[in-house]
């Protein structure tokens, strides 16, 4: 066998626990299933061992990760073993003190989730009032001097709402604006009538984020077309077990947080190294290379781009995680991605079914 | 055409000109209004000669243009102004004795190894413009001229008034154009309004002005862009295996860039970062658009902020 690629990043999901409670939630749907089995003790070495393996940033999220009292011991391990350590919260529990303690414990950037500009839409879609929290941490963080990342997932409720997530960006003077648009998958997938926007709603947040980025370097705005909108099928995280671990609360080691949902024989790091579980996996190496895809795969120029798309998608909506991501056009399921398009389209009204509260509250 | 139409477009290329032309870019307001430092101005005139040197060239494309000999014979004088009859005449070499004036070396000007990338680029869209269109809309992008001359008059006024140290012989040049100018945006006017015939040429001469006064604008952005001073973000940090890491992308960066890097203390401009490493490496040909590039790229990535300039104290 070919010797693993070189992990870059870490992705360690310290708990699945989250006081909020937004629909498009990617966390697996199957909550239950993933008690937290792994210590700090455990996660250093988890640290350690990446660190040797080639990876350089470490992101620290969950759930939320501040819902574990012994974050700050954890973020120390994740500094000591030389990562840049970023982390991922929802500012729920964490408030401006407890992030000055992470700080000096060797915290490098923060990524902050709104659900939308304004504090009653916001608070509405994460189903708790959080948003004033969110702003103070924000503010927290940037008089820290460190990076601030803001994340927003867009979908149909707030989508009309762009600019001014833009605007509210630049008041808390973020280095980085994640406008992500829903992945449907896990809770999203449940959800999806009620998120799903439309074409024109899209085109137009596209326009905005546009002429946006031309007025200013700062901030950096990332905003992908949703691949449900597109001939094309996004990227399967820069390759399937090419530079991406994630290790789940109970200590799974995956290629992506939605390969949960996949019956595959992952290995947990509590059983086995993380080299172990990064190069010897057979679920890691599943989809590896090129060797599993089907046609129109097989065949297509552009598998190289794209990996073939999705694997999670193509199991969720194909059952069959080895088929061509049913987002690309030359799928021949394509079919079920405009029928969903047309369905949400209908069920304009759609209620969401909140995310489950996970374990242990 | 109607006499109408005429005087509505003659109205709308003033109001163009009025709404857009560089004179109210901050830079030239601060040129006007004698706060410019000598490193500002000196950067002004290094950078300017780039778009000096376009000048002919586009003129060349112009005259390519043209079917009628009467309009050739009247256009290639634009070349001829700026050429000169013989070696050290005409505008070009004009510039360069503006650039001596203000203290810089002439060969090293005329090399135009130090030129910034925003002014560059300004002036190779220029260039691209007139390639790219037709002869109406390229002498349109040329009445920018109409302005030039008063303001080229105010601007000689200026330097003398706030900038006495500059030798008087260094401001010829704007001596001269403001007697070229006026005749030159004459003939542009002229030929614009007898050709543009219908409502969709008038519409396209105003387009052509408008994207002019762009480009000179953001040419005064690119010079005050070497003013900047690039520091390195406070969210990059190395790594012990010479990484440069940041929230979102991991850079592995040679020794040279590493030098560049390490010069991005915060205080030294663009211009002195250049500076320094040209002094620490003679031998290479390009380093200051180089480092100009690199500092481009790496703002783009983060990983540098370029600070504004220190404000006068």
């Amino acid at each position: 066998m070919n010797p693993a690629p070189r992990l870059w990043n870490l992705v360690a999901e310290l708990t699945y626990r989250c006081p909020l409670r937004c629909p498009y939630c990617s966390n697996p749907t199957r909550l239950g299933d993933f008690p937290e089995r792994l210590s700090a003790d455990d996660w250093g070495r988890v640290f350690r061992e990446s660190r040797s393996l080639g990876a350089v940033h470490v992101g620290l999220t969950g759930g939320e990760p501040s819902a574990r009292a012994d974050l700050p011991e954890i973020v120390a391990l994740a500094h000591d073993a030389g990562l840049y350590t970023h982390l991922v919260t929802a500012a729920h529990p964490l408030d401006p003190e407890g992030l000055r303690g992470l700080a000096k414990r060797g915290l490098a950037s923060v990524q902050i989730s709104l659900q939308d500009a304004f504090a009653d839409a916001s608070d509405a879609i994460a189903g708790t009032p959080s948003f004033e929290r969110k702003l103070a941490l924000c503010r927290a963080t940037r008089e820290l001097g460190l990076p601030l990342t803001l994340n927003v997932v867009l979908h149909r409720r707030n989508l009309g709402n762009t600019r001014a997530i833009i605007e509210r960006a630049r008041e808390l003077d973020a280095d980085r604006l994640e406008l992500a648009n829903t992945q449907y998958l896990g809770w999203a997938l449940t959800n999806r009538d009620a998120l799903l926007p439309s074409r024109e709603a899209l085109e137009s947040a596209r326009r905005v984020v546009e002429r946006e980025s031309q007025r200013s370097l700062r901030p950096e705005i990332l905003f992908v077309l949703p691949d449900y909108f597109r001939k094309r099928p996004k990227a399967c995280s820069a390759g399937w077990g090419q530079r991406h671990l994630i290790v789940t609360p109970n200590g799974r080691a995956l290629p992506c947080h939605g390969a949960s949902e996949l019956d595959l024989p992952f290995w947990n790091v509590t059983e086995h190294s993380v080299e172990a579980c990064w190069r010897d996996a057979p679920g890691m190496n599943a989809f590896r290379g090129e060797g599993w895809m089907q046609e129109p795969c097989r065949s297509c120029p552009e598998r190289e781009r794209d990996f073939g798309g999705c694997r999670c998608q193509a199991f969720a909506l194909v059952g069959d995680a080895a088929a061509t991501d049913p987002a690309c056009e030359l799928s021949p399921h394509h079919d079920r991605i405009v029928s969903a398009r047309e369905q949400a389209c209908e069920a304009a009204d759609a209620a969401w079914i909140p995310r489950g509260p996970g374990l242990a509250e | 055409m109607s006499q109408g139409s005429g005087a509505e477009l003659s109205a709308r290329i003033r109001e163009i000109l009025a709404e857009r032309y560089h004179d109210k870019h901050p830079f030239n307001l601060r040129m006007q209004a004698g706060e410019l430092t000598r490193e500002e101005l000196q950067r002004w005139v290094r950078n300017r000669y780039y778009y000096q040197t376009r000048i002919p060239i586009k003129d060349g494309l112009i005259l390519t243009k043209a079917e009628d000999p009467s309009f050739r014979r009247g256009w290639i004088r634009r070349i001829h102004d700026h050429d000169g009859e013989r070696p050290d005449e005409g505008g070009l070499a004009l510039w360069l004795d503006l650039a001596e004036a203000v203290g810089l070396d002439r060969d090293e000007v005329a090399s135009l190894r130090q030129v910034l990338p925003g002014v560059r680029r300004a002036c190779d869209a220029y260039v691209s413009f007139v390639e790219g269109h037709d002869l109406l809309e390229s002498v349109a992008s040329s009445l920018t001229e109409i302005a030039a001359g008063p303001y080229l008059g105010a601007r000689a006024d200026a330097f003398e008034k706030h900038y006495a140290w500059i030798a008087p012989e260094g401001l010829a040049y704007f001596r001269s154009r403001t007697q070229q100018a006026p005749r030159d945006a004459q003939e542009g006017l002229d030929y614009v309004l007898a050709h543009a015939q219908s409502e969709e040429d008038r519409q396209r001469a105003a387009e052509a002005l408008e994207q002019k006064c762009e480009i000179l604008w953001s040419l005064l952005d690119g010079v005050e862009w070497g003013g900047r001073r690039p520091a390195l973000s406070p969210a990059a940090r190395w790594q012990e295996d010479g990484m440069l890491v940041l929230p979102e992308r991991a850079i592995r960066l040679g020794s040279s860039a590493r030098e560049i890097l390490d010069a991005c203390d915060g205080e030294r401009t663009a211009d002195d970062v250049a500076t320094a490493l040209r002094t620490s490496h003679p031998e290479e040909e390009h380093i200051e658009r180089d480092v100009f590039e690199f500092l481009e790229q790496m703002e783009r990535l983060g990983v540098v902020r370029m600070l504004e300039p220190e404000p006068l104290g």
